[in-house]
């Protein structure tokens, strides 16, 4: 418990860090309802009210696609924040296993992820229920706790990939380039072309969205979570590897 | 039998084809200050990573603290302490908290001591600050005191008094001796011959990845001649008393060197002779060989060997 404390405490310490992770997790969602309401009430004729089921998938949409640049952000920084200062060296002289120190890392970094994931959700959650206009349809609980579930496997998804390969390269800076390149651009096109569905890991969370674009892709349940299982757990298993045998 | 805290059997550490450490065999006695001394580029550093297992060995064998290292390295390494080339940290963290960041990978009783290695190192005062701010000296203490967390038996110091100010060196000398005179055994890895020479009981010479020379820094010193500065009035006379020996002129008077297994007691046989011949005898000088002068001895040696 105390390595994990240690790993959030090196985390939540870095202002930038922090600072970047909630500008691209809770600024959208409160910049965007925020725009939505005053639109509303400048001009109710011309702008529904900013809840609504429609509205809270738009939002989540984006919370998905920006608010992983904030999980590969942390999780990189996670992986590769001790090399990075130096000081992996001094933890590997405690005596304490490079395994566990790697570990510790797991949610240490969710640790400060997942409260900024839960608010910028909270706050599109809250704002789509409470802003639901006449005419609008509604924000049920059942769908507010399957999108919960879906954005959590999604920026958990995303945090292991980062978490995994920055261990693996020992760099930062060269894994957010790395899966930067891959989110933003690889992925999206690999995506367009339909002919990966049973590889790529934004297919399988796709197939698995709550929402209507699950029907975009033809990859099953079953597979998409085989995928998601396999993105996961490989990366994770090169960084530990890597952790374990790697001259510290 | 002698209790060694450090052994080393044939270690060596290979880079492709450079021998970075090469069949070392290191015996360091437990409770003592022990100097690992070396030119740069000699191998010192990557010794005490293997025996961290920071880096592993080629070949060779380790026992740390008695257990074997790597296969015991947990156990062995719960009783270290080491401060490694410069020391790191993360820069936004301030120092208590960098402390709090290894201690949490230790025991549970080194969050305990972080307050009173703090103190112990001198920096209790800005443990608050962030080490960003901190100067080179700062941070070589707050690696002692990341070094101390652990309530180590060994401490094994890579270069610990590079960026230290003279009052800071004189500090840092003095830590050494009250460590080992709390029974712990300090382990000084440099190329600074008088610093070594100043804090050690014992040192291992180490040359291009060989130790070439270990023992007590009295035995080391004992290697070499010692010398005889002799002021006299007849200089002449002198040497010509003095004919059994090595004599050279100095500008005040005469340099005898004195072989190694010289009796203890031969400046004193030195001066009867002299006396009883009549010359008036003003300086009688004994002069010890220093470490740096058989450092040099040795190293010039297997150069010439080479």
């Amino acid at each position: 418990m105390n390595l994990i404390r240690a790993e959030l405490l090196k985390l939540r310490k870095r202002r930038g860090l922090v600072a970047a992770a909630a500008l691209v997790t809770i600024a959208p969602m409160a910049i965007g309802y925020t725009v939505l309401s005053i639109l509303h009430a400048a001009n109710p004729e011309k702008y529904d009210p900013a809840g609504g089921i429609d509205n809270f998938t738009d939002s989540i949409e984006l919370l998905t696609q920006i608010g992983v640049v904030g999980a590969i952000l942390i999780g990189a920084t996670a992986g590769a924040g001790d090399h990075g200062a130096g000081v992996f060296r001094d933890l590997v002289v405690t005596g304490r296993s490079r395994l566990a120190l790697f570990a510790a890392r797991v949610p240490g970094g969710l640790g400060l992820l997942v409260p900024l994931v839960g608010v910028a959700f909270a706050i599109a959650a809250v704002a789509s229920v409470a802003t639901t206009g006449d005419g609008q349809s509604p924000v049920t609980d059942v769908t507010i706790a399957q999108t919960a579930g879906w954005v959590a496997l999604t920026m958990v998804t995303a945090y292991a990939l980062a978490l995994g390969v920055s261990s693996a390269f020992g760099s930062r800076g060269t894994a957010i380039g790395i899966l930067l390149g891959w989110q933003l651009a690889a992925a999206p096109i690999l995506l367009a072309s339909g002919k990966l569905d049973d590889i790529l890991p934004n297919a399988a969370l796709l197939a698995l969205e709550p929402a209507e674009e699950a029907q975009l892709v033809t990859t099953s349940v079953p597979t998409a979570i085989a995928i998601l299982v396999v993105w996961t757990l490989v990366p994770l298993a090169a960084g530990a590897w890597r952790t374990q045998r790697a001259d510290a | 039998m002698q209790d060694f805290i450090v052994e080393t059997e044939k270690l060596t550490k290979r880079f492709g084809e450079r021998v970075a450490v090469d069949g070392v065999d290191l015996r360091i006695p437990r409770g003592s200050a022990f100097g690992y001394l070396g030119p740069n580029g000699a191998g010192k550093t990557t010794l005490i990573r293997m025996l961290l297992g920071l880096t592993s060995a080629t070949s060779g064998s380790m026992r740390l603290l008695g257990r074997p290292v790597p296969a015991e390295r947990a156990a062995a390494l719960a009783r270290v302490g080491a401060l490694v080339e410069e020391p790191r940290f993360h820069a936004f963290l301030t120092g208590r908290e960098n402390l709090e960041i290894i201690a949490a990978a230790r025991d549970a009783a080194a969050l305990e001591r972080i307050e009173g290695v703090l103190d112990r190192v001198g920096l209790a005062a800005r443990a608050d600050e962030r080490v960003k701010k901190y100067s080179l000296g700062m941070r070589q203490r707050l690696g002692v005191a990341r070094a101390l967390l652990g309530d180590p038996e060994l401490l094994i110091l890579d270069e610990p008094t590079n960026g230290l100010d003279p009052a800071g060196i004189l500090e840092f000398r003095n830590l050494v001796r009250r460590l080992v005179g709390e029974g712990r055994t300090v382990v000084l890895s440099s190329h600074l011959l008088d610093e070594v020479e100043r804090i050690c009981d014992a040192v291992a010479i180490v040359d291009r990845g060989r130790v070439v020379w270990q023992g007590a820094i009295e035995a080391i010193r004992g290697g070499v001649g010692s010398t005889l500065l002799v002021e006299v009035d007849d200089v002449p006379a002198a040497r010509a008393l003095l004919a059994d020996y090595t004599v050279e002129d100095t500008a005040a008077g005469l340099r005898v060197s004195l072989p190694t297994d010289a009796d203890p007691h031969v400046a004193a046989e030195i001066n009867r002779t002299l006396v009883a011949a009549g010359i008036a005898v003003r300086r009688l000088d004994p002069s010890r060989a220093s470490l740096e002068q058989r450092f040099l001895e040795i190293t010039s040696r297997l150069e010439e060997a080479a």
